[in-house]
């Protein structure tokens, strides 16, 4: 941890040397990597689907020798998920607040839009800020720190408004994914 | 007669999508409720540190509703919780096993084996000399089972309960087991203050474990 940049470089560098099994490892990639490039001239199905295979066989290893420490790992990635969902750190929901109000901006100026689009979402971003201005409201009121994320969910009301915010964010980002997807497979079509 | 046919198999891969949707759901809600507990739990904990460290007092429970739990199942002992608005006095935590869990107090309807780990009738508080503090909990594979885990502890390992302000450290000196009567007989010695935990016992439908914890 208290390296200079320099050593943490060298480290870097000589990573791939330092026991037999990284060289191995550091050899696969080279193969993999040569193939994959080697295939863009090509363009040879087969290959395609062997290296995908390979690529999928080498991975599904990795999973089978370390299945518990990978189930470690996913279980730890669904907690940090819930708990940025049910108890979102102060940062994370002034930076979801922050995206809804560039929405909102964007969805304004932009002509291109479609009506309903713009209805939408006007709906999630004008909720979200309005249950974000609440939140900080309330916090304002009850001389909260927002520092500490305890001293937030101690309050029922809190919980409640950072819960359904979140909810409300989320499906703004659903909304915006999907429409995104499907704006572009419907451009697509109308360019055919 | 071909676009009937991509027809067929385009609401065949929707009706297949749908059915592997739910299919994940049903398989992942069991595990994800544990894990939502547990962020739960870290929350409710760092609620309870949050208030020993600014008040320094012991918190009352809130919320003695009537509430009889000692007979209901899981199922409604979880959804229960979630309703359920409670303070812990106390957390016992146990490093070599990663657990972490607050208790309420005796006299609260929430001190059931449904709900949280449970301090006995007969036990002491942690604050006695001598005493002998014993709590119970479920193990397996249960939203409520906190002493799954319980098993894999050794002789030596340690253990502190968190009580008033206090942090009392105990060593695990005796593990064993007993048939499960309904009464368990507990062997300690009397002239140190001990933790007992109780659980069933691992992979054993007819008998229970006891885990003796001297203070150190």
């Amino acid at each position: 941890m208290d390296l200079s940049i320099i050593e943490q470089l060298i480290t870097f560098i000589t990573l791939p040397f330092q026991s037999f099994l990284t060289i191995e490892i550091l050899l696969i990639f080279i193969i993999l990597y040569i193939f994959i490039l080697y295939n863009e001239r090509r363009q040879n199905k087969k290959v395609k689907i062997i290296l995908t295979s390979l690529i999928i066989f080498f991975f599904s290893l990795l999973v089978f020798y370390f299945s518990e420490d990978m189930m470690t790992v996913l279980s730890e990635i669904t907690k940090t998920i819930m708990r940025s969902f049910y108890f979102p750190n102060i940062i994370f929901y002034i930076l979801s607040a922050i995206i809804s109000l560039v929405l909102l901006i964007y969805t304004l100026f932009k002509e291109k839009l479609t009506k309903l689009n713009k209805i939408i979402t006007y709906t999630f971003t004008i909720l979200h800020l309005f249950l974000f201005t609440i939140f900080i409201s309330n916090a304002i009121t009850n001389n909260l720190s927002l520092t500490n994320t305890a001293n937030i969910y101690q309050h029922d009301n809190m919980f409640v408004i950072v819960l359904f915010s979140n909810i409300i964010f989320i499906l703004l980002i659903i909304y915006k994914v999907i429409y995104h997807f499907c704006y572009i497979r419907h451009e697509k079509l109308k360019n055919k | 007669m071909q676009r009937k046919n991509k027809n067929i198999k385009s609401q065949l891969f929707k009706v297949g999508f749908f059915f592997l949707i739910v299919g994940v759901i049903i398989f992942f809600s069991t595990p994800m409720k544990k894990i939502k507990e547990e962020v739960f739990e870290e929350m409710r904990l760092a609620i309870f540190q949050l208030n020993i460290n600014s008040e320094n007092i012991t918190i009352s429970d809130v919320n003695t509703e009537n509430l009889e739990v000692t007979q209901e199942n899981t199922e409604i002992a979880e959804e229960n919780d979630k309703k359920a608005t409670y303070s812990y006095i106390g957390q016992l935590s146990i490093p070599t096993i990663n657990l972490k869990r607050g208790f309420v107090s005796k006299e609260s309807r929430y001190n059931n084996i449904n709900y949280n780990i449970t301090i006995a009738n007969e036990a002491d508080y942690p604050d006695v000399p001598m005493g002998n503090f014993i709590l119970m909990a479920h193990s397996g594979n249960a939203y409520i089972s906190f002493f799954d885990k319980l098993y894999k502890l050794q002789i030596g390992d340690e253990a502190s309960v968190s009580y008033n302000a206090t942090t009392y450290n105990y060593r695990l000196t005796k593990i064993y087991n007993q048939a499960k009567t309904g009464t368990v007989a507990i062997y300690r010695n009397p002239t140190i203050k001990t933790l007992t935990l109780i659980t069933c016992t691992h992979n054993d439908d007819y008998n229970q474990t006891i885990y003796i914890f001297e203070e150190i």
